[in-house]
């Protein structure tokens, strides 16, 4: 335990704020008071991401890197009632709040009990239709939960009963939108995105009423002809059709107030040829006044994406020093392959590198942006591009380490190669797509002043990329393309505990503590596992 | 090419000015469809695109209720498309500076059956030269409509490869030879002879480039796939060579020669070495150009 003392005592500067930790959240009775969300109690995890940074970095330390070999099952939680239309896949990060463990699948919400998965309640949402891909979970505000549904309703739940209480539209469904983010509670806001690459549709990010749902404020990814960022688009119909999803959830610095947002690739997807420039704000991490949706500043990773690389991966929220100031951070793995520190108060830009080998931009211009090589855009007889159109990176989330000063994430380096179906003045709809392809696989872990990979643990396959969550006990846990959960020393990569778990990991895991007793919950197709200590 | 496909070509012809009555242009479509019908090449527009692919995911976009398209009453829409459309809105709907894009419009997107087109045009469109149409003439259009649509999505029949032969076969057979080094394993004239009959360009392209993925369409592709090998030696001596069968972090296994499975758990003691027999391709991504790509295939297809 030295050895974590000492690594936490050289954190200390990574911490953010030291806040009076309470150490539950059900001292006020039931429910969930938002307030509660500025300094979550180690009892809960009442977050998409734990809390509002997106770190998803726990405290506790009762597992840790010298005991995690004795770590061992406690419940398995098999999806009741038969899957969802996407083979029931858990890619929801759970929630606990009072001993409660809440998580959701397209159209289906779960409560079980955080001790022993015994479940609670269930509820089925009655589908009109669209796609039922993944639904990344809920958010909790007083005796409330809310979800998003594939048919465009954002959906309140009494937290206890699992009785619907209200349920408002936040989208079309016949312009082909869906749903499927975690909401995320500001204060009296639930902030909604909205998914869809199908039709040429505009992306935007809402804030609604706990209480009703009703709309707050919207903010429209795509400006209009006159606002800042038109001068980055042709014309008003590619503006206006122009894309830029809010697939996941937003994080939210307290002290300023505002909450940053990814957005997703311009639109028509693949064949670019009629929306020349920059194509703003798509692509873009945002920072947005939590009251109004008014906007702060923008940073964008992928300039005129043609490659589907939606830059929606976590901003994670941290405090670092660089160049010997102590400063406000925010970092991304971006999916392009490039990962970004900026300055979460002005969106300057610290960092710029490549997390894994990529061929598609030319340099970085002034302001850290990729420049994109206009011959790696897709062409109609291909263009060998990498990454592939899955991404370096893709939705699920990475971690940072206050205690390593590390940023972890599970990475791909793929190739494949791109076409353009469409080769009219006015493509529309994807117009291409990528073909073919080769990848390998590791678990990156990055020196958040540098950019430079500091360690890196290779799989032996490539495949699918389960979420990350890093501990105070100098572990790592990470989902391996082989259906392994592994746990590695955060330090040095080296994996110390496993178990196999029959499927992939399908969401990012999570950590607890009730009854003096560490618990580690994560997903794996349509089961979850609860793993503790047995010593 | 398809009824369909042959509809489209006519329409354009009618943009820039092809003179007709509705029947001639639909007579014209179907001597060219019957005379001239779809080729199995890839890069060709496939027959039944719509109905052989096997549904996925995305087909879920929009509602449950989303109209379904009947072909014959899209075919019948798309001749009143002609003739009373397709100067303002283009000849894929898809708009023009005189007409709106309606693959995109709203008001399509949220009708069914002509519930929302009917009464738009009921109240005069356009401007001066209103349409008037039956309430049959509607919902044929409406298929049409919703046609294009469909069309435009991913999952749509013209998402195909278009031409990839824009590669020199000289300089692709300078580069076979070359500092591709692809005739240090293959032969034009052994594993490689006709390979252009056995593959299509498009296919062929994605064999040279990842030969150890499958490609596409071709079943055969993947059974040709050369298997991964595996050696472990035990610290007690032991040596096993076979096909890999299953690796990670912990645990290795394979089968021999003679079918025998083998399960090993990884340590400080066991050995293991891969050798993957498509790791010279996988050095040559970071390597290749485009051209490159383009040339060594436009090469290889002059071996029919």
């Amino acid at each position: 335990m030295k050895f974590i003392s000492a690594l936490l005592m050289a954190a200390l500067p990574l911490i953010p704020a030291p806040a009076a930790e309470p150490v539950s959240a059900s001292a006020g009775g039931g429910g969930l008071d938002p307030s509660v969300l500025l300094h979550p109690p180690v009892d809960s995890w009442p977050t998409y991401n734990g809390d509002y940074s997106g770190r998803r970095f726990s405290s506790l330390t009762k597992i840790n890197d010298h005991n995690v070999q004795s770590l061992s099952l406690a419940w398995m939680y098999q999806l009741s009632g038969g899957g969802d239309p996407s083979g029931g896949r858990i890619s929801a990060t759970p929630l606990v709040v009072n001993g409660v463990m809440y998580f959701t699948v397209p159209d289906r919400v779960w409560a079980i009990d955080a001790r022993t998965g015994h479940e609670l309640w269930t509820y089925t949402w009655t589908s009109k239709g669209g796609i039922h891909l993944g639904n990344r979970g809920a958010g909790i505000s007083g005796n409330s939960l809310y979800f998003e549904t594939p048919d465009c309703n954002l959906v309140s739940l009494n937290l206890n009963s699992g009785k619907k209480q209200w349920n408002q539209a936040i989208c079309d469904l016949d312009q082909m939108y869906y749903a499927s983010a975690a909401p995320v509670v500001i204060k009296n806001h639930i902030i909604t995105g909205v998914s869809g690459d199908d039709l040429d549709r505009p992306g935007y990010l809402e804030a609604r009423d706990p209480a009703t749902g009703e709309l707050q404020w919207h903010w429209s990814v795509v400006p209009k002809p006159g606002e800042p960022g038109s001068e980055t688009w042709p014309n008003a119909d590619a503006m206006a059709h122009g894309g830029g999803m809010t697939w996941l959830s937003c994080t939210y610095d307290p002290d300023l107030n505002t909450l940053f947002i990814g957005t997703g690739n311009p639109q028509p997807v693949v064949a670019g040829k009629a929306r020349p420039g920059a194509n703003l704000f798509t692509e873009s991490i945002v920072a947005l006044n939590a009251d109004t949706g008014k906007m702060v500043w923008y940073f964008q990773p992928s300039p005129h994406d043609t490659h589907d690389w939606d830059a929606i991966q976590t901003p994670v929220l941290f405090d670092g020093d660089i160049d010997g100031k102590h400063r406000k951070l925010l970092a991304q793995a971006s999916r392009n392959g490039w990962f970004f520190v900026l300055d979460r108060e002005t969106g300057k830009d610290y960092v710029t590198s490549q997390f894994v080998k990529t061929n598609w931009a030319k340099g970085v211009d002034a302001k850290g942006e990729p420049i994109p090589n206009p011959a790696k855009e897709p062409q109609i007889a291909g263009a060998l591009v990498s990454p592939n159109q899955g991404g370096a990176a893709n939705w699920p989330p990475p971690s940072f380490s206050p205690a390593t000063g590390l940023f972890y994430i599970n990475a791909t380096r793929a190739f494949s190669i791109y076409y353009i179906f469409d080769d009219s003045d006015k493509p529309e709809g994807w117009g291409g797509n990528d073909q073919g392809g080769w990848a390998e696989s590791m678990l990156q872990a990055l020196d958040y002043r540098t950019g430079k990979v500091r360690w890196s643990h290779k799989w032996e396959t490539p495949g699918i990329r389960g979420g990350l969550l890093s501990t105070a006990g100098n572990l790592v846990f990470a989902g391996d393309p082989s259906s392994n959960l592994v746990a590695l020393n955060a330090t040095t990569g080296e994996p110390l505990w496993h178990a196999n778990l029959g499927s992939s990991v399908t969401n990012g895991a999570i950590t607890y503590e009730l009854d003096d007793r560490q618990y580690l919950v994560v997903g794996a197709g349509d089961k979850m596992f609860a793993f503790v200590m047995n010593q | 090419m398809t009824r369909e496909q042959w509809g489209a070509i006519v329409s354009n012809m009618i943009s820039r000015g092809a003179k007709g009555s509705d029947e001639e242009f639909a007579e014209v479509v179907d001597y060219l469809a019957k005379n001239l019908p779809p080729t199995n090449k890839v890069g060709a527009p496939v027959a039944n695109a719509k109905t052989q692919r096997r549904p996925s995911l995305l087909d879920q976009a929009g509602a449950n209720d989303k109209q379904i398209v009947d072909e014959d009453a899209a075919a019948r829409g798309r001749t009143i498309y002609i003739a009373q459309c397709i100067t303002c809105h283009g000849t894929r709907a898809r708009g023009s500076e005189r007409g709106a894009d309606l693959v995109r419009s709203v008001l399509v997107l949220h009708d069914r059956y002509g519930s929302a087109i009917g009464p738009f045009l009921a109240k005069g469109h356009p401007e001066g030269k209103s349409v008037t149409l039956t309430q049959n003439q509607i919902v044929d259009l409406s298929h049409f409509l919703h046609q294009q649509v469909g069309d435009t999505l991913r999952t749509g029949p013209y998402n195909h490869v278009l031409n990839i032969l824009v590669g020199d076969p000289k300089e692709g057979k300078a580069f076979f030879n070359g500092p591709g080094k692809c005739s240090q394993c293959h032969s034009t004239s052994g594993d490689l002879a006709h390979i252009a009959s056995k593959y299509d360009p498009a296919v062929l392209q994605l064999k040279v480039v990842f030969p150890q993925t499958a490609a596409f369409g071709r079943r055969s592709a993947t059974n040709s796939r050369k298997p991964v090998t595996v050696t472990v030696s035990t610290a007690s001596g032991e040596s096993v060579t076979g096909v890999l069968d299953r690796i990670d972090d912990f645990n290795v296994s394979l089968q021999d020669e003679s079918g025998q499975y083998h399960s090993f758990e990884r340590g400080p003691g066991v050995k293991v070495e891969k050798h993957d027999p498509y790791a010279t391709h996988v050095e040559l991504l970071d390597e290749y150009t485009d051209k490159d790509i383009h040339d060594v295939v436009a090469y290889l297809e002059t071996f029919k």
